[in-house]
């Protein structure tokens, strides 16, 4: 008993550090940025100040971002100064607000400030789940109505300049 | 150049402490001898290591951007004061703070007149050797030193707005000092298990540095909580992020670990116990130092996410916590503890130190869990409220009925001595008779909640008894523990009456919500000294008095950030909690108003909690 407790006790610890080496030395410079490319699915959705209705690509931008929000999404909180930024540069960007209640995404965007030129409302989480969304923050870049490329996790400066900013040269995106 | 001199006064603490660890073990066996000379290297370390940190901060003041470090986060416009606290708001510099005050435990601590000095200088050999271990990854990795040659730009950069408070400015050190402050019990303890001096009571050398360490955290936890309450307006007050939970957890094991110490210091009982917490108390501080510096979690602290420094860390962490682990399996059971009574007060307070370990363990569950569950699967999820909740409030529950009962036993004594007419059964009447009250008056539904209030009730009730009543008084466990009931009470009622709403009110427009009338006087834009603001004037009147409040939106120069200024106005039991929002296409504004009951006295509590130790350490003083 005692040396099962002895070996408890230092075995424990140590798993932890192995995972979390394991964790640390994988390689994932930027795990969350696919560059497949395809269509916009198919949606209907009413915008989140309930004014407009949205039906297909059409209605969207046909160049722009889309950043899938949630105001229960700290991650999303942290990246919001970035997305500020990006739109005093004037890139368009489509909120799509995620799982979420009314009232509450609209205090937080009261609180924070709205870098969205139209934001999506989609409470059941319809088209994120034709999006292929696993969680909020994710933002997706669409050019000529079509997917080109997306990125889960908070985009940032770093992330903005490393992954986004390639394509958008590659692809020869003018006026984002 | 003074950057320079600081660098190398830093390089120099740092080898100096490490021939300071190597003598202390060189001459394990002979501390007379050896003591004056491991003493004076040590000081004299610590006072190259203050000299360099104190270089930093004059180079801070007067705004040196030839500092790559202090360009990036500071800014000649700023105030001294969050120039100076611009040195802890990143990596680099935060992890210097935490080095220094590291240090500074060291010096005191050396300085102090020990009862056992073999003992105590091998513990004075660990902490070099921490120390040590943390200026290498200071120099190495994250060095602050860096220069920006040839050229140094003619500004800095600004420090995030958000970080620009006073509350937030003393948040880190206050939380640091805490953290660090257990690497005295955690160096003590080994020492006393590699010494073998197990007659030796090593508890009572270090009661008072444990127990100020912990009102530092709780400080420090307290301070956080209020910043992100005003600043961050969300208007809560905890909202299980995990660095916050990274934070608690230290806190819950510093708990259990002081009052174990307690009992093992008067009885002699569950000696080995206390050092497994006291081991565990600092290895969680150094996790909690991994989980934020390293990046693996993402997180309103975290910083900037760099693969070399995690790995350091992890190898440094896990050395000194598996070390100190196997020290204790193989000597523990050497230690010959008395057996305690069963439903005796030390029963009751390890059956508590139990359940703070299930907290413990349960909270890092939910910090690892999305870990291990993303790198299993390659998918993000979080663990948020309902998790902690569920686990939290039944377990504290638990806790808080044990603590009634051990105050009513001594030492050794028993439960069943107790006659009915006791002022505990008072205690349970009264506060059976409040809760019953606010079950009729705000018709409670939720079971838990009114359990909580119950035995928050039960607590106050119990110690004004113990005030007002008996002989004897213990002030400290009177503060810390009427605290604690305060603080169930207080957590209880906020989640029960809190509420908000959000208002769009024109111009002298008047509008009421729950019996406060709120008007819009005017809308003002203001100019300040780096930053553009919207003021709105809010003319709020709750029938009996009235008053004006000023929610502000600004937007800062540098960074482009957009942040909101609460106001809030505090009544005895409740705040009125403003923030303005965004003007809508009609001309009108959009004004949150919030109502947080007895949210001050959360932080209240927490103060009252932390100032327990003062009386800790006035009566260990009296004893010897």
């Amino acid at each position: 008993m005692k040396n099962i407790f002895k070996l408890f006790i230092i075995v424990v610890p140590a798993t932890f550090f192995i995972f979390f080496y394991f964790y640390l030395s994988e390689d994932k410079t930027y795990p969350g940025f696919q560059t497949d490319e395809f269509a916009f699915p198919n949606f209907y959705l009413e915008t989140l100040d309930d004014e407009k209705v949205f039906l297909n690509e059409q209605d969207l931008p046909s160049t722009g971002l889309l950043n899938v929000w949630a105001s229960w999404c700290i991650t999303c909180l942290v990246e919001h100064p970035f997305l500020m930024k990006l739109k005093e540069k004037d890139v368009k960007i489509i909120g799509l607000n995620y799982k979420d209640e009314r009232l509450n995404a609209q205090n937080w965007l009261n609180k924070y400030g709205d870098p969205y030129s139209d934001i999506l409302y989609d409470p059941k989480g319809s088209l994120a789940l034709d999006l292929g969304v696993t969680g909020a923050p994710e933002t997706f870049l669409i050019h000529n109505g079509k997917i080109i490329a997306h990125y889960s996790g908070e985009v940032n400066e770093r992330v903005w300049t490393e992954t986004f900013l390639p394509i958008i040269t590659k692809n020869n995106i003018k006026n984002l | 150049m003074l950057i320079n001199l600081s660098h190398y006064m830093s390089i120099l603490s740092g080898a100096s402490f490490l021939l300071c660890a190597c003598l202390s073990f060189l001459f394990i066996k002979h501390a007379d001898e050896s003591k004056t000379l491991i003493k004076n290297i040590f000081s004299n370390s610590c006072y190259l290591l203050f000299i360099s940190f104190g270089i930093y901060v004059s180079l801070a003041i007067s705004d040196d951007f030839s500092v790559e470090y202090i360009a990036n986060h500071s800014n000649s416009n700023l105030p001294v004061f969050y120039k100076i606290s611009s040195i802890w708001s990143a990596h680099e510099g935060s992890m210097f703070v935490w080095i220094l005050f590291l240090a500074i435990w060291g010096y005191f601590f050396n300085l102090h007149k020990a009862s056992n000095d073999q003992i105590k200088m091998t513990s004075i050999g660990i902490i070099s050797l921490i120390l040590f271990g943390f200026m290498v990854f200071l120099l190495l990795t994250s060095s602050p030193f860096t220069q920006i040659l040839p050229l140094a730009p003619e500004n800095g950069a600004d420090i995030n707005p958000v970080l620009q408070d006073p509350a937030l400015a003393m948040h880190p050190p206050t939380l640091y000092l805490g953290y660090v402050g257990f690497v005295i019990p955690f160096a003590y303890s080994i020492s006393f298990l590699i010494h073998e001096e197990y007659s030796y009571s090593w508890e009572r050398a270090i009661r008072s540095w444990s127990v100020i360490a912990w009102s530092f955290l709780t400080i420090g936890i307290a301070l956080g909580s209020w910043w992100a309450y005003y600043e961050l307006g969300w208007g809560g007050y905890w909202f299980w992020d995990p660095v916050e939970n990274v934070a608690l957890m230290p806190w819950l094991a510093a708990t259990a670990f002081i009052h174990s110490l307690k009992v093992s210091a008067d009885t002699r009982a569950h000696r080995s116990w206390t050092i497994l917490l006291a081991l565990l108390v600092f290895s969680l501080s150094l996790f909690g130092a991994f989980i934020v510096r390293s990046g693996i979690i993402d997180s309103v602290h975290s910083f900037a996410n760099d693969p070399e420094r995690g790995l350091y860390l992890l190898a440094f962490c896990s050395i000194i916590v598996l070390s100190s682990l196997f020290i204790y399996a193989n000597k523990y059971e050497k230690l010959s503890s008395k057996k305690s009574t069963l439903l005796s007060k030390q029963s009751f307070i390890s059956i508590n130190n139990i359940l703070f370990i299930t907290l413990i363990f349960s909270t890092m569950l939910g910090v690892l869990y999305p870990l291990i569950f993303e790198y299993l699967y390659n998918e993000k999820i979080s663990v948020g409220a309902p998790f902690y909740n569920s686990i939290y409030i039944p377990i504290t529950i638990i806790a808080a009925v044990f603590l009634v009962f051990s105050i009513e036993i001594n030492w050794n004594g028993s439960l069943s001595k107790i006659k009915f007419l006791h002022p505990l059964s008072f205690s349970i009447i009264f506060a059976f008779v409040i809760t019953l009250y606010l079950y009729q008056e705000f018709e409670i539904k939720n079971i838990l909640l009114l359990i909580s209030l119950f035995v928050g009730y039960l607590i106050i009730i119990r110690y004004l008894f113990v005030l007002f009543m008996s002989k004897y008084i213990n002030i400290a466990s009177f503060c810390a523990h009427f605290g604690l009931g305060v603080l169930i009470v207080a957590i209880s009622l906020n989640s029960l009456l809190s509420s908000e709403r959000v208002l769009n009110l024109n111009i002298n427009e008047t509008k009421t919500y729950k019996g406060i009338n709120i008007t819009l006087e005017q809308i003002k834009v203001l100019k300040g000294s780096n930053y553009d603001s919207i003021k709105g004037f809010l003319k709020v009147n709750d029938g009996a008095n009235q008053y004006i409040l000023e929610p502000e939106k600004r937007r800062y120069f540098v960074r482009g950030q957009i942040t909101t200024e609460t106001d809030i106005k505090v009544t005895p039991f409740k705040d009125i909690y403003v923030t303005l929002g965004d003007q809508l296409d009609d001309g009108s504004w959009i004004v949150n108003v919030q109502l947080n009951y007895f949210i001050r006295y959360i932080w209240a509590s927490m103060i009252m909690m932390a100032l327990a130790s003062l009386f800790i350490i006035s009566n260990i003083r009296r004893q010897s």
